[in-house]
């Protein structure tokens, strides 16, 4: 462990001349404790904390017809989200062909809109019950993020309908990092922050409305990635929604159409 | 030529400069580092590029437990949405985790009593006291006051073994505010005593009154921090949607949902 040398060179003593004491202390075992201790704590603790989303949802009391908000056709776009499982019930992984990355098998059919053309009343559904493949304006998309900075998959849909807030928003951005918008960083985050919320509700823009429905399959991550492509196109109008027979009717149609059915 | 001679060198390494940097990372591990609490249910939280941290006070988080593999390699379905709760207080040492676990129980099990007359369930002081001190519960409340009986041992291995007809705090899909189901007794009995921190404060240890305190009410009323649902990403939207109805039927519609960090591109 520790040991005391001394130094006595070619024998030559001086009488009452000190000797010379070198002291070692062999810190090997305090090393390997040390190390041992550093290996629990970096096990035992999350040096990431976890991050959260924010949602607000309705309550679920009843509303009279009067109170409901309709949405304008032509600002409506509906997300049904599903999730392709194995037969033992894992979510299926696929490649992207383009980036070479792989993604869970995560579905978004949407469209825009009315679902199809016509209505049930007219005869626009075939012997089948299914809904021409001609009247059918429900397509199918995937959470594709983005590639040398272009928005890829549902991302370029949505980045599209909402086009003139997020142009508004950029120049914003550019200011801000440039720091113009006050004199100081903190107020020029908050000027940001607010001028950024009411781009957003600008109600003279053309703004998207979006409903996200889910499958009964559709795992808890594609919901979480939908609200995330809300919060990535500045999108301040969107619910979830219960997914209903219509719905249902809708995918069936549009898989017959690809002839998956 | 002679033979050069070979100095003989000291095997002796100096190791006081690797266990001084071995002391410092060790120091900075134990300042920075901030335990795992124990979870019943081990779920990987979805991504997101949202960058709100989770708070470290006032909060209750409602975790979901996630499908598991079995040795066949197929899916446990059987243990999928089980619901726990954990409760954070706040920073002020009056209303610690230990004082607001405490009176939530007691509410809740005012609450519990008041709906089920016919089968009613008592705390004991000491399983009142051990109830305090569990990070996360999940259980029926007629097997709480059994359960908090027993040694923390024996509490951790019923946890592990995760009998699905054993754990979870009971829930449906119930939106009739007179028939609140066990999951909503809890939450509503969260949102009662949130709110009588804020009207009236409370007793301190020695019995005297305390100044009310807002911070809980406003986390799981107003901003929606305080509620924080901790899900598997793998889970069926449609078993994560269940809970979420719960806490909108008791009208608590803003909440967290707990997540990773992704980045944009991804």
């Amino acid at each position: 462990m520790a040991q005391i040398e001394q130094s006595d060179k070619g024998g030559k003593k001086k009488k009452g001349a000190q000797k010379k004491m070198s002291i070692h202390v062999d810190f090997t075992p305090m090393v390997d404790m040390n190390m041992l201790l550093i290996t629990f704590f970096m096990l035992c603790t999350t040096m990431i904390k976890s991050q959260t989303l924010q949602i607000a949802l309705p309550s679920n009391e009843k509303l009279e017809q009067s109170q409901q908000n309709k949405t304008k056709q032509s600002e409506a776009v509906t997300l049904i989200l599903d999730t392709e499982r194995d037969d033992k019930g894992h979510v299926i992984m696929e490649t992207d062909e383009a980036t070479g990355a792989t993604y869970p098998k995560h579905i978004v059919y949407y469209y825009e809109g009315k679902p199809f053309e016509g209505s049930f009343a007219d005869n626009d559904v075939d012997n089948d019950n299914f809904i021409d493949a001609d009247k059918l304006k429900l397509k199918e998309q995937r959470f594709r993020g983005n590639t040398n900075g272009e928005a890829n998959g549902i991302r370029a849909i949505l980045h599209q309908r909402n086009k003139d807030v997020l142009a508004k928003i950029d120049v914003l951005k550019k200011e801000w990092k440039e720091g113009t918008l006050a004199s100081t960083k903190e107020a020029n985050d908050s000027v940001f922050q607010a001028r950024a919320r009411e781009i957003r509700n600008d109600s003279t823009l053309t703004r998207p409305v979006v409903i996200i429905k889910a499958g009964p399959n559709a795992s808890y991550e594609a919901v979480i990635s939908a609200l995330d492509e809300m919060q990535l196109n500045q999108i301040s109008r969107y619910q979830i929604d219960n997914i209903n027979a219509t719905d249902s009717l809708l995918i069936l149609s549009y898989l017959k159409t690809q002839g998956k059915l | 030529m002679g033979k050069p001679k070979i100095k003989r060198k000291s095997t002796l390494i100096d190791m006081t400069a690797m266990s001084d940097v071995t002391v410092l990372l060790l120091t900075f591990f134990m300042l920075t580092s901030t335990f795992l609490a124990k979870e019943p249910a081990t779920v990987i939280t979805p991504s997101s590029v949202s960058e709100i941290k989770v708070p470290l006070s006032n909060l209750v988080t409602i975790l979901v437990s996630g499908a598991e593999a079995k040795s066949d390699g197929s899916l446990n379905r059987d243990v999928e949405g089980k619901v726990f709760i954990g409760i954070t207080g706040d920073v002020d040492s009056v209303y610690s985790s230990e004082k607001v676990r405490r009176d939530l129980l007691i509410e809740a099990n005012r609450l519990y009593n008041e709906r089920f007359p016919e089968a009613k369930v008592n705390f004991t002081a000491d399983q009142v006291t051990a109830f305090s001190k569990l990070g996360m519960f999940g259980m029926p409340m007629k097997d709480l006051p059994a359960f908090l009986s027993l040694p923390t041992t024996e509490q951790d291995k019923i946890m592990k073994e995760f009998n699905p007809a054993k754990v979870g705090i009971p829930i449906n899909d119930n939106r009739d505010l007179t028939k609140l189901n066990e999951f909503q007794i809890w939450m509503d009995a969260m949102q009662r005593i949130a709110q009588d921190y804020r009207n009236n404060g409370t007793l301190n240890g020695k019995g005297e009154p305390v100044d009310p305190n807002p911070r809980f009410f406003e986390a799981i009323k107003k901003t929606g921090e305080g509620i924080a649902v901790k899900g598997d990403k793998d889970t069926p939207y449609s078993v994560m949607h269940l809970v979420l109805d719960n806490l909108q039927t008791l009208k608590l519609n803003k909440f967290s949902l707990m997540t990773a960090l992704k980045s944009e591109n991804e």
